[in-house]
């Protein structure tokens, strides 16, 4: 059985191939301009991994993301907080609390000892707390990503950012570039402010182990160690990428509704 | 009939609910009627039907900016009053000849004074004080209040309200709320013949025109909903809670993605039409301050009264059969983003699902918004 998932984010697109129970993740593609492009590129990808030829080859797709609904070639479209839960459970069944801090927004979800989303919480309307607040503190410290997520800047003596906004913060962020403060104090700082907006919406929806961490934002290792700082707990890391974790949900979805269409058809034809 | 969309009835009581000015209001005014515009169902429109004249629920419809009120009001009060001010400002309400304001919010309360400060044209303000706390005692204290309002009313209009012209009103606007109920009934049903899109266009409208030819419209409405084809089916059935809800968005989401909104805890849906005011007794006066301060479920801005509003909702959530309930408050609205979150709690524990978010009065993230209510969905029917 050949499933898949696309997952159509604000800032990239992935894609998941699932042949019989292994998964095959294509590259993370940076969002074009054009939705249905990004998805076709990053199914392209994971058709290379997989070893597939065409996509006619998969025999259902599940959109998911921001973009769900312009996935040109999936059946139909499940929303990225189910496919996180999915996703997550099936990649490691310990897990009860998923943190998903992607591009645009985040989001903590609740999943019971079935794999079945139970409570979730999202970012209200703005950036703080989300990949966005980390690409604008990026440019400001001109460091990219990488260097805010590096673990060799991690200090023990972060400054403290009280903005959530990313349009203060980066005014607060600059203001301490001139104090001459130190760059691994101020990521840290940055980091640790983050991590206090994401745990409050975690907490809403109650910590219980195992956490564990999805989306862009979960290769940033300062922000891991924050994170747990906060929670009081380790963060399970998964034995896939963790970018991709909607994706897989996704495909995991597409197999089980179509084991299910499967089901009907034989009850249908077995009556005829 | 597929749907009720098709109806001629229906189709003038949304435009009616998705505009500020309509046809039946340019009647009354070119009949001479005069038009008050009022905040919140806790000031009765029955003392301005009684003086002859025209309440009008006041709402931020069409508004698509907050531009003008911004130079007075502050991004710290919501954008229900913020929008209604900015369509009063450049010119939206100049059909009103009087505006009534209470002790609603704070907002709400010192809008009176704004209207005045920028300057527009209305040439009556009353600001009702409103009863701040629940129970027996407070009836009194609230029938004084009517009263000075009524009498401010008579007297800049020169009218008389005489208790008989109060009684007609009374009786005219249970005549509604009776009404209003037979439809909320009918949702009731496991395949409901309308949908909360389609009822809060009915209910909005219902503030918006002279209550004698909505109570006939409506009738038609009811008839015509009798041959409604029932058979769509449903994936979820929802409530919905919150404060001046009077836009379809929330409902507009939720059934276009399957499910069905069946009732509501808002303050243009049940909380105007879920009790009649008593029709007996010699003063109609006490017996609107009776309905508004006992019956009416008590509106979350008065001091301690949760439990007595989450015995309602529940109530609702249990006679209407509902899968799950949606909350939502605009920005910036104290009230009931706390009403909210002690409601998640016991919706919870009472093994209802709950989801509840705040959102711009015109809003903006719609994408978030239907993340948020599809996973809930999606939730429901695992
Ligand atoms: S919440 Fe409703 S009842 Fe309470 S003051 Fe506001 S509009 Fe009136
Ligand atoms: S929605 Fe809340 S803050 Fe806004 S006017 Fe109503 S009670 Fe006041």
């Amino acid at each position: 059985m050949i499933v898949g998932g696309c997952d159509l984010g604000s800032t990239t697109g992935k894609a998941a191939i699932m042949i019989d129970d292994k998964i095959y993740c294509g590259d993370i593609i940076p969002a074009t301009t054009k939705p249905a492009l990004t998805a076709t590129m990053a199914m392209d990808s994971a058709l290379k991994k997989a070893g597939l030829k065409s996509i006619d080859e998969i025999e259902y797709i599940i959109g998911t993301g921001y973009g769900r609904q312009k996935v040109p070639f999936a059946s139909e479209d499940i929303s990225e907080i189910s496919c996180h839960g999915k996703g997550a459970y099936w990649a490691l069944q310990s897990v009860r609390t998923i943190i998903d801090i992607g591009g645009q927004d985040c989001k903590a979800i609740a999943i019971s000892d079935k794999g079945v989303v139970t409570q979730f919480e999202m970012n209200e309307r703005c950036a703080a707390g989300t990949g966005r607040f980390f690409q604008v503190m990026a440019k400001v410290l001109t460091c990219g990503l990488e260097g805010i997520g590096s673990v060799s800047n991690i200090s023990d003596n972060p400054v403290s950012i009280s903005n959530q906004c990313s349009v203060f913060a980066e005014s607060e962020v600059i203001t301490l570039i001139n104090d001459e403060k130190s760059i691994p104090d101020i990521i840290t700082g940055i980091n640790q402010s983050v991590a206090k907006r994401v745990v409050s919406l975690v907490r809403r929806v109650g910590i219980h182990d195992d956490v564990t961490l999805t989306g862009g934002c979960s290769k940033n290792l300062g922000l891991k160690k924050a994170l747990e700082n906060l929670l009081g707990t380790t963060i399970k890391p998964l034995p896939v990428d963790p970018q991709s974790i909607g994706a897989i949900g996704a495909a995991v979805f597409a197999k089980e509704k179509l084991l299910a269409k499967r089901a009907k058809e034989l009850e249908v034809s077995s009556k005829e | 009939m597929e749907s009720i969309k098709s109806s001629d009835v229906f189709k003038k009581f949304s435009g009616i609910a998705t505009s500020l000015k309509n046809s039946e209001i340019e009647n009354w005014k070119k009949q001479g009627g005069k038009v008050i515009g009022y905040f919140c169902p806790v000031i009765p429109e029955e003392v301005f039907i009684a003086g002859g004249i025209l309440p009008f629920r006041m709402r931020g419809t069409g508004s698509t900016t907050t531009d003008s009120a911004d130079v007075y009001l502050k991004p710290v009060n919501c954008g229900f009053p913020r929008h209604t001010f900015n369509q009063a400002l450049i010119g939206e309400y100049d059909f009103l000849d009087g505006l009534v304001v209470n002790t609603c919010c704070d907002t709400i309360m010192r809008l009176a004074v704004d209207w005045e400060h920028a300057g527009i044209k209305t040439p009556f303000i009353y600001s009702l004080d409103n009863a701040h706390a629940g129970g027996e005692a407070m009836v009194g204290h609230f029938r004084n209040q009517l009263q000075k309002m009524k009498d401010a009313v008579e007297k800049y209009f020169n009218v008389e309200i005489t208790e008989q012209k109060l009684q007609d009103a009374i009786k005219l606007c249970n005549e509604t709320k009776l009404l209003q109920q037979k439809l909320y009934e009918l949702r009731k049903l496991p395949n409901p013949p309308i949908t909360g899109s389609e009822t809060v266009a009915v209910m909005v409208a219902g503030s918006s025109m002279p209550k004698e030819q909505y109570n006939k419209d409506l009738k038609t409405l009811l008839d015509e909903l009798g041959n409604v084809n029932t058979d769509k089916k449903y994936s979820a059935r929802l409530m919905i809670i919150g404060c001046g809800h009077d836009d379809t968005l929330l409902c507009d989401i939720i059934e276009e993605l399957g499910a069905v909104v069946v009732t509501d805890q808002t303050c243009f849906g049940s909380r105007v039409m879920i009790k009649t005011i008593s029709e007996e007794g010699d003063d109609p006066l006490m017996s609107i301050a009776g309905y508004l301060v006992l019956d009416v479920p008590y509106c979350p801005k008065t001091i301690g009264t949760h439990p007595e509003r989450k015995q309602f909702t529940m109530g609702l959530a249990k006679d209407y059969k509902v899968d799950g309930a949606v909350g939502q408050c605009f920005i910036s609205c104290d009230p009931w983003a706390a009403e909210l979150y002690l409601l998640k709690s016991e919706f919870q524990e009472a093994g209802i699902p709950f989801i509840w978010f705040e959102r711009e009065y015109i809003p903006d993230l719609i994408g978030q918004l239907k993340t948020r209510v599809e996973a809930f969905i999606e939730t429901i029917n695992n």
